[in-house]
């Protein structure tokens, strides 16, 4: 859990900073932060509003580059289908990228399953305090990081530290090599359209090798 | 008040994408080709996240020598690939994009 937590502080703050960068008010920072809890969809909302995209276009963005904890819902459910819906709403508000790969890793483990929500609620209320402390900071920090640093590549390499992990098998690969095409040929596209493309494109690509492999 | 208005949609989509199949529908309801996509969607969202980034910093396509963060970039995926956590990323990428720029400098 130690790694995760020291991992989300810099990824906090470039989100917290990349608001106020775009924009927003220290409150709307915060509150794009406490109610989204998203890393990934708070810098795509930052970079919409930076550019004072309509409003319907930052929402379709933020659901798009989002669109991956369907399927982590899909896969955590049937560990969870015993609890009530309180308890399954407040973990589904909690649930990232580390806090689902962590709890998956335990719900795979031998042994009674019985108990595990709670060790899913612990990691992932702990990740939410550290990340909003972060992204405080980053918000506090705002304009003041010099250009000079390059912070916003940090932006990039926090996503390629979740992209090379995602890559497992060869139809993972095929999906990323043609979706990483995609949306460098369709960047002409306005609103940041072409990373929907690109997306959609690298899902049917990843579908078609697999069903081809099991022929 | 626009920017509010886009803060409530994207924390409202982003909880209903996560409690979709937690609290809303049963997985199984859906067809057998529709999980199967839901797999690639990591790879290729966060590709085409990526890849912008990398090869076009500053809008337009740029290559090496004079494109610091695409070999930036390599050099954290390498790492990555290695030891998995997002602090190597960072920290790789970071140093090795400040001393590449650093070296520029010196050389122009």
């Amino acid at each position: 859990m130690a790694p995760v937590l020291l991992g989300t502080v810099p990824f906090g703050f470039v989100a917290g900073v990349a608001a106020v960068a775009a924009g927003m008010s220290a409150a709307q920072g915060i509150a794009l932060s406490v109610f989204s809890f998203s890393g990934i969809a708070q810098l795509i909302a930052s970079q919409l509003v930076a550019v004072h995209s309509p409003v319907i276009v930052t929402v379709a963005a933020a659901f798009v580059v989002s669109l991956r904890f369907l399927m982590y819902s899909a896969a955590i459910a049937p560990h969870l289908a015993h609890l009530d819906w309180r308890w399954r709403s407040a973990l589904a508000f909690l649930m990232t990228d580390q806090s689902f790969a962590s709890a998956a890793r335990r719900y795979g483990e031998p042994g009674s399953a019985a108990n595990r929500h709670w060790h899913f609620l612990g990691s992932a209320s702990t990740l939410y305090v550290s990340w909003q402390a972060s992204v405080a900071v980053g918000v506090a920090a705002g304009a003041q990081v010099p250009a000079s640093w390059s912070l916003d590549f940090a932006v990039v390499l926090t996503f390629i530290a979740l992209l090379v992990p995602a890559v497992r098998t060869r139809a993972d690969l095929a999906a990323a090599v043609v979706a990483a095409a995609i949306a460098l040929v369709a960047s002409g596209l306005p609103y940041r359209l072409a990373l929907v493309v690109a997306s959609i494109g690298g899902i049917g690509v990843g579908l078609a090798i697999e069903a081809w492999r099991r022929r | 008040m626009s920017t509010w208005i886009a803060i409530a949609g994207v924390a409202l989509s982003t909880f209903l994408l996560r409690a979709s199949f937690l609290v809303f529908v049963d997985p199984h309801r859906f067809p057998h080709w529709f999980r199967h996509a839901l797999k690639f969607v990591p790879p290729s969202v966060l590709a085409a996240i990526v890849a912008p980034g990398l090869v076009m910093p500053a809008g337009g396509i740029e290559l090496p020598p004079a494109n610091l963060r695409l070999l930036a970039g390599l050099v954290a995926m390498a790492a990555t690939f290695h030891v998995r956590n997002t602090i190597a990323a960072i920290a790789t990428g970071m140093a090795t994009l400040w001393a590449l720029q650093w070296a520029l400098a010196r050389l122009a």
